[in-house]
């Protein structure tokens, strides 16, 4: 008996200590967890990052941001002829050739080929799969399979890839190739059934394919092209990955990386304290101040911070059709420009979200390079903001502190400004300082927070025109990714994509913004195919933005991860992406 | 009071009906849906997608034509996949949520219960003593201090100033997993005595480690109740010891303690038993601070979390559910009156 009470309490120590570098694993903490692990659909941080563990695109950002080839032998760039652009405008075309590395296999050990290439493109393509945007398939006009190793992509629009590799990341880092000889009989089968019954088409692909064994938590990837192989994966609490031994990139340093989900932040912080974290993502602490942080840690762990490209902002109801915004003026830029001046940006971001960078862009990324001086434009003078808004007719007649006019055709107006967001607590912060600041210039704001999930609903973000909300919608976006110029465009200041009713209120600009000399920009950068053609009319765009305003920017948001002091190559942030890509295979105790 | 109770089960049937439309209904007019989550994630999305994908999930219907398709479905036991999480929505709410929600809510239950009882009776009959008045300052406090606030305090103490204690939430250590008897057989490569003895160290470390990580939430989440019936039970205590046959018993010279526990006792717990009885469906919804807190994964953050993310079926499962709990346990507590007062006869 006593061998036995012996043995369990050895064993009860055992699994208390069961990670970091004594047993050469890892544990991640992060506060979401993916719903899934497949290939075709949505793009969360986390199952970006958790996808990471377990495949590997054709290409990679290494920790000084260069694209290195990944499953591809060669980076396709315009140097070495794997880039081919022809015709311009809307008749151009752009065929990227690639090829897979002759020893690259699935951790079962098939060897990857051209027609997994296929296969993953025919599944994006189907219209019967849930594939969260075919923006990117769509500009596929065709993938051509020469043999088993090579393909050439042929895509029906310039603005991919062209001949700077960092283009457009997506079709680098995320174009991720699924094993075939697992996913075919699922997705026939699948499609086969949803064919059958099309009333429960949806349910069907969500259950048998989406929600399939190779993708769920019911077994998860097992067969994978990346560092490590699904072990277990125990859903709300762990997904445990051991090491692929028949990397194409050489194994992995570690035996094992196991990512814990935490929901709560100071749950999450308290296991990072007490050791039995190793390391957070990029999403986990989130909003947490850096510095505080730093000085938990002191002795275990280490914290990284870097901007993050997503920049919180003031989305403003430009709509014509929305007789409560024109009251406002909301359409003429120097109300815009007392409302920037009117609040102190350099107080509010750090108040609100610890390590935030005031921003001035929203072209691309807030400290994009493009233009660096403009970090300094509309900085706090609330007497300026008053004077404008003066010039516009506003003035506080009654003496009740709030600026009021009278319209044209004869209608009272006070200066009242509806604030929409969601209920997060440092949005709800912002709101706050936004009273406060506004007020002093005489405008009263209204906050109206909301749950995310009402307030993103498309009946309300969409319908601005139709007043849904009325004046200002504060949100983030990443309106581009770095500092590339080749960098994707915000699309809220794309006129093409005006969510109104004549779009059936589709689009992503979702304010309504359309300003003739940006749109002509936009779309002639759309064919800039010369890197320092295109980065002068980023320049120029960020310019009109910056006069213009049809956006107020907040503030940059940073992301924080920490490390266990002792773990090597974790959490890289690239100079080219600023996003935190998950290499796993160089992840290292010293 | 077969009539009564068959009647009652008829009834039921309309009412989880009439439940089920409105339920429906209000998740329906709710503003969002799964598509527009997946607008929200992708700045590339385009108003086709849009309606593709709309068609594809036939939320292109009216909310009426959905329920029916729903309905049609769900009376022979398909309440459809999770959106989320791409199983089923049964599944994911019967076997990954619920059995971890009765074992927390289920403990702390039976923990407030059992300590409640004896510390309300202690305190009523030392009425006014410094025993009294520590217990119930205690109690105020268990029932002003805000659960998640003592969840951090406690997981402050007892995972982060005393090193790893306890575990700082989740249900177990990485790592630990019920061992499997044929694996261990195979491996022994003794006797079965050995296996047996391997199989079950193996056993009781999952055992101490479920329990280790059960400890703190439990302890928050029964405080709470602990403090309420406490009061309860120290007032329907009071209420009891001061009527006139304890008077009686005592007059007739009865020990102290046969008057408490036998006389006094059997009555002034009846309204505790009604109040724990009401708590059991509240043991199946879950108890959505305390598991976002502990991280948890309980019935509570999965409803929360469901109407979120819009995953309508999940949402649907877990609210009729409960919507059935209440209705049967209320059936229940009907039944139990007429068993146990005379005075109550259903016809």
């Amino acid at each position: 008996m006593r061998k036995f009470l012996l043995s369990a309490l050895a064993l009860a120590l055992v699994v208390t200590a069961w990670a970091g570098p004594d047993n050469n694993s890892l544990i991640v903490g992060t506060t979401q967890e993916p719903s899934d692990l497949g290939q075709w659909n949505g793009s969360a941080d986390t199952k970006e990052n958790a996808l990471g563990l377990f495949f590997l695109g054709l290409t990679y950002f290494d920790s000084n941001g260069a694209l290195q080839p990944g499953l591809a032998s060669e980076v396709p760039t315009g140097a070495n002829g794997r880039v081919r652009i022809s015709g311009s405008g809307d008749s151009s075309r752009q065929e990227v050739d690639w090829t897979l590395r002759a020893d690259a296999n699935w951790s079962d050990g098939t060897p990857i080929t051209s027609d997994d290439v296929l296969f993953t493109f025919e599944v994006q393509t189907n219209p019967l799969i849930p594939v969260s945007s075919t923006a990117n398939s769509s500009k596929i006009e065709e993938i051509v399979k020469v043999d088993d190793k090579n393909f050439t992509i042929v895509y029906n629009t310039p603005n991919l890839f062209a001949v700077n590799p960092g283009g457009d990341i997506g079709l680098a880092r995320f174009y991720d190739v699924a094993p075939k000889h697992v996913w075919e009989p699922i997705f026939d089968a699948a499609v086969a059934a949803a064919e059958a019954t099309p009333a429960s088409a949806g349910d069907i692909i969500t259950q048998q394919f989406i929600g399939a064994a190779p993708a769920t938590a019911a077994q998860g990837p097992k067969v994978t092209s990346g560092a490590f192989v699904m072990d277990e994966w125990q859903p709300t609490q762990f997904l445990r990955a051991t090491r692929n031994n028949g990397f194409v990139l050489g194994s992995a340093k570690l035996d094992f990386v196991q990512v814990q989900f935490i929901v709560d932040q100071n749950t999450l912080l308290a296991n990072i304290i007490n050791g039995t974290i190793d390391a957070s993502d990029d999403i986990g602490l989130a909003g947490f101040d850096p510095d505080e942080l730093a000085a938990q840690g002191t002795g275990v762990f280490t914290v990284q911070v870097s901007a993050s490209g997503f920049i919180e902002h003031l989305n403003l109801n430009l709509h014509p059709e929305c007789q409560d915004a024109v009251d406002l003026q909301l359409g003429d830029k120097r109300t815009r420009q007392a409302l920037i001046q009117a609040i102190n940006r350099a107080a509010l971001g750090p108040a609100v979200f610890p390590g935030s960078i005031v921003s001035t862009s929203f072209v691309v990324a807030g400290d994009s390079g493009f233009l660096p001086e403009t970090q300094e434009a509309w900085p706090f003078n609330p007497a300026a903001a008053q004077a404008l808004l003066a010039q516009l007719g506003w003035a506080d007649s009654n003496g009740n502190g709030v600026l009021d006019r009278t319209t044209a055709d004869g209608r009272f107006v006070e200066f009242d400004l509806d604030h929409v967001t969601t209920t997060a607590q440092f949005r709800l912060d912002t709101q706050a300082i936004l009273e406060r600041d506004l007020n002093a210039v005489g405008i009263k704001v209204i906050a109206k927070p909301g749950p995310g999930s009402v307030v993103f609903s498309d009946a309300f973000i969409q319908h601005a025109s139709q007043c849904s909300w009325s004046h200002v919608f504060e949100f983030a976006e990443a309106a581009g990714i770095g500092q590339s110029p080749f960098d994707p465009l915000s699309k809220q200041l794309d006129a093409r994509l005006i969510a109104n009713a004549a779009s059936a209120f589709g689009g992503n600009n979702v304010g309504g913004v359309n300003i003739p000399a940006l749109q002509t920009l936009i779309v002639q950068a759309e064919n800039a195919f010369d890197t320092a053609a295109r980065a002068a009319l980023v320049e120029q765009m960020q310019q009109i933005f910056l006069d213009e305003l049809p956006i107020i920017p907040l503030y940059e948001r940073t992301e924080v991860i920490t490390s266990k002091i002792g773990l090597k190559n974790y959490g890289k942030v690239t100079p080219l992406t600023k996003t935190i890509f998950w290499n796993p295979w160089q992840w290292e105790w010293e | 009071m077969i009539k009564f109770i068959a009647r009652r089960l008829l009834q039921l049937v309309p009412t989880v009906f009439v439940i089920s439309i409105i339920l429906y209904a209000l998740l329906a007019l709710k503003p969002g849906d799964p598509i527009d989550d997946m607008r929200r994630g992708n700045p590339n999305f385009t108003q086709a997608d849009y309606e593709r994908l709309r068609a594809l999930y036939g939320l292109d219907d009216p909310w009426y034509i959905r329920y029916w398709k729903w309905l049609a479905r769900a009376v022979q036991g398909d309440f459809g996949p999770s959106r989320q999480y791409g199983m089923s929505a049964t599944l994911y709410v019967f076997q990954y949520r619920l059995p971890n929600t009765v074992l927390l809510s289920g403990l702390s239950l039976l923990i407030a219960f059992v300590i409640a009882v004896p510390l309300g009776i202690y305190s009523a009959i030392r009425q006014h003593s410094i025993a009294d008045y520590a217990i119930t300052v205690l109690n105020f406090m268990g029932v002003s201090v805000p659960i998640f606030w003592l969840g951090i305090l406690l997981i402050y103490v007892f995972s982060v100033q005393i090193r790893n204690f306890l575990p700082a939430g989740g249900l177990l250590t990485p790592g630990v997993s019920w061992p499997d008897w044929n694996t261990i057989a195979a491996n022994s490569g003794g006797g079965l005595l050995e296996a047996f003895s391997l199989y079950w160290s193996k056993a009781l470390a999952v055992i101490s480690d479920r329990i280790k990580h059960l400890v703190l939430p439990v302890a928050a989440l029964s405080s709470l109740q602990l403090a309420g019936w406490t009061r309860f039970m120290r007032s329907a205590m009071l209420e009891v010891v001061n009527m006139d046959y304890i008077r009686t018993a005592r007059a007739k010279g009865l020990r102290e303690r046969v008057i408490v526990y036998r006389h006094a006792l059997r009555n002034a717990i009846l309204p505790i038993i009604t109040l724990v009885a009401l708590s059991i469906p509240l043991l199946f919804s879950g108890a959505v601070l305390t598991e976002t807190v502990f991280n948890w994964p309980g019935m509570g953050t999965a409803i929360l979390g469901s109407l979120l993310n819009n995953d309508f079926n999940v949402s649907m499962v877990s609210l009729m559910f409960i919507a059935l709990l209440v209705l049967i346990f209320n059936l229940i507590a009907d039944i139990v009156y007429a068993l146990v007062d005379p005075r109550i006869r259903y016809e």
